[in-house]
């Protein structure tokens, strides 16, 4: 992890980090990255792929429409809602 | 000599799935509704909430997999696919990259060139995204989550398609296959059905692929051909005479101006930093559930037209209009077993269900009468018990309930009498009415029969054998 990787997280995330907070991440990741080196140095050329961390397989529902919100009840915690749509700062150029 | 060049063309079609409810949660995935009416904490992204599979879905996925050749992954997982934008409250779509539903397919195309098999590379299932409106007034977006996490299946091609021409082909004949197997209505202008164009151009005979770039944004097929030659045209323009650098990026179809245009943010495009969604559990497709689906699925098309021509009889003409949809062939094949009457079966279905779909706008694939009901109405008619215009009465009627055609026919007077002293004293009646047609008629005015005819069946209200009523006239008058 480098600043230029960080500056793209950054801009792919849509996030505006401090210095503080960026010296902080860097700071972390390295960290990390010590611990990556570790795995990667694991052959496992002949390990099947892991699906799960949990050896079980999903449940499925039946397609049937259940209606048990209502949209005044969803948006109470909104900050800004207007006509029954969630308002947000303007992302599209 | 001047260079030729040839185009290569893979496509990424996404399908709506026919499915009542969201992929991940019970919300409703019908089109249309208030904004946010269909929604919950799980699809607007509320901390916390869980996705839960639906298993039409799957059912879905599986049977378009099995309807294009394809292998069926029998445990098939989900993905996160990372993108910040508001249409998706989580900051990701789950899509599936690891363990698709469905890979290597084939469908077969038919163009002016012949045969040809496009391969599939994989199909997978995901959520769609929500729908936002940009206000310049406030300069805010508002979402709706009402799309968020409807049913979707993405079908990758291999890029083996080299014309406008083929991909017409290619993508008619997926809309036929998937109409057929009710996977999607398949409705361009509706967007059940969207379609994304990679496409790069190369001198021919050249195995070293040009530079790629995908379109998006065609909301019909020959939205779609127009994009196609408007690309090519830009490439080869571009290589021979380097009026700009080609390069990989994402373009916005314009239909209006007739253009292609690069989409901003290119840093961030494409950069999805896929992985396995932790939320969502393996899905496994037991025997049982492989093999429920297989048994399920429809003939083909082409199949079904060849069945109809060759064992029932009809004729092509008839066989390509009834093919054309299954809600046709399944009225059809119901009608057909219950009367024993192919060709009626087909008439009526082709001449007067469609007169009636037309009236109330509707398309083919909506026709939904009860088949067999329309066997016994064409039993009624071929015995002589109802009347031509009295059936096409019953048959409004059973577009709008489920009725049984005999009793229908009974409750309402439309049963053909062939109490013949009954069909006498009309006859006499009318004749004593309208001398002066009797008189034309004697003076070798043979129009003059069919008004007194018309006045006697009305009269009868259509309840009446026609060759009957016409022999009883004619003795009457003569
Ligand atoms: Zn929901």
């Amino acid at each position: 992890m480098d600043r230029e990787i960080l500056r793209r997280l950054e801009k792919l995330n849509q996030l505006q980090l401090t210095e503080q907070e960026k010296e902080a991440f860097l700071a972390f990741y390295a960290k990390q990255e010590n611990e990556m080196d570790v795995l990667n140095s694991i052959n496992t050329d002949e390990t099947e792929r892991m699906v799960h961390v949990m050896p079980i397989l999903t449940v499925v529902r039946e397609d049937k429409v259940i209606k048990k919100y209502s949209r005044e009840d969803l948006q109470k915690g909104a900050p800004e809602t207007t006509e029954g749509y969630w308002q947000v700062p303007r992302l599209v150029e | 000599m001047a260079t030729k060049y040839e185009t290569v063309i893979g496509l990424e079609v996404h399908i709506e799935l026919a499915t009542e409810s969201k992929i991940f949660c019970s919300c409703s995935a019908k089109f249309g509704g208030e904004q946010n009416d269909h929604v919950c904490p799980a699809c607007c992204g509320m901390p916390g909430m869980l996705p839960v599979v639906n298993k039409h879905v799957v059912d879905l996925g599986m049977t378009a997999g099995m309807m294009l050749n394809c292998d069926i992954n029998r445990v098939t997982t989900f993905d996160k696919k990372s993108y910040y934008y508001p249409d998706l409250p989580g900051s990701y779509q789950t899509t599936q990259w690891f363990s698709p539903v469905a890979v290597n397919g084939t469908v077969r195309i038919n163009t002016s060139k012949g045969e040809k098999d496009i391969r599939i590379k994989q199909i997978h299932m995901e959520e769609d995204a929500g729908k936002l409106v940009h206000d310049d007034w406030t300069n805010t977006t508002f979402v709706d989550f009402n799309r968020t996490s409807v049913p979707l299946i993405e079908i990758v091609s291999q890029p083996d398609l080299s014309s406008a021409e083929e991909v017409v082909a290619y993508l008619e004949r997926l809309r036929s296959l998937l109409r057929f197997a009710k996977v999607s209505e398949c409705r361009m202008e509706q967007g059940s059905m969207r379609c994304d164009v990679n496409l790069s151009v190369r001198p021919e005979g050249s195995n070293v692929l040009g530079v790629r770039t995908e379109m998006k944004n065609m909301n019909s097929i020959s939205a779609i051909e127009r994009a196609i030659e408007y690309e090519t045209a830009r490439h080869i323009d571009a290589i021979e005479n380097g009026t700009e650098e080609l390069v990989q990026e994402t373009r916005r179809w314009d239909d209006i101006k007739g253009k292609s245009f690069a989409m901003r943010n290119k840093e961030t495009a494409g950069d999805y930093r896929y992985f396995p969604d932790p939320n969502v559990m393996p899905v496994c497709i037991d025997d049982e559930w492989f093999d429920g689906i297989k048994a399920s699925l429809p003939e083909f098309p082409e199949v079904k037209k060849d069945k109809y021509i060759t064992e029932l009889g009809l004729g092509e003409y008839d066989a390509d209009l009834l093919t054309e949809s299954r809600a046709l062939c399944d009225v059809f094949e119901e009608a057909y077993a219950e009367c024993g009457m192919a060709k009626e079966a087909a008439n009526w279905i082709i001449s007067n269900c469609m007169k009636v779909l037309n009236r109330k706008q509707l398309t083919a694939d909506m026709l939904d009468i009860n088949g067999k009901a329309l066997g016994q109405l064409i039993k009624l008619v071929a015995d002589g018990k109802v009347g031509n215009a009295n059936a096409r009465k019953i048959l409004d009627e059973m577009f709008e309930n489920d009725i049984e055609p005999e009793k229908y026919a009974e409750e309402n007077g439309f049963i053909v009498s062939n109490d013949t002293s009954k069909i006498q004293d009309v006859i006499n009646a009318v004749v004593a009415a309208d001398q002066k047609s009797v008189a034309d008629f004697k003076s070798g005015k043979e129009k003059a029969l069919m008004a007194l005819f018309g006045k006697c069946m009305k009269e009868l209200k259509g309840n009446c054998d026609p060759q009957i009523l016409r022999e009883m006239l004619l003795k009457t008058i003569q």
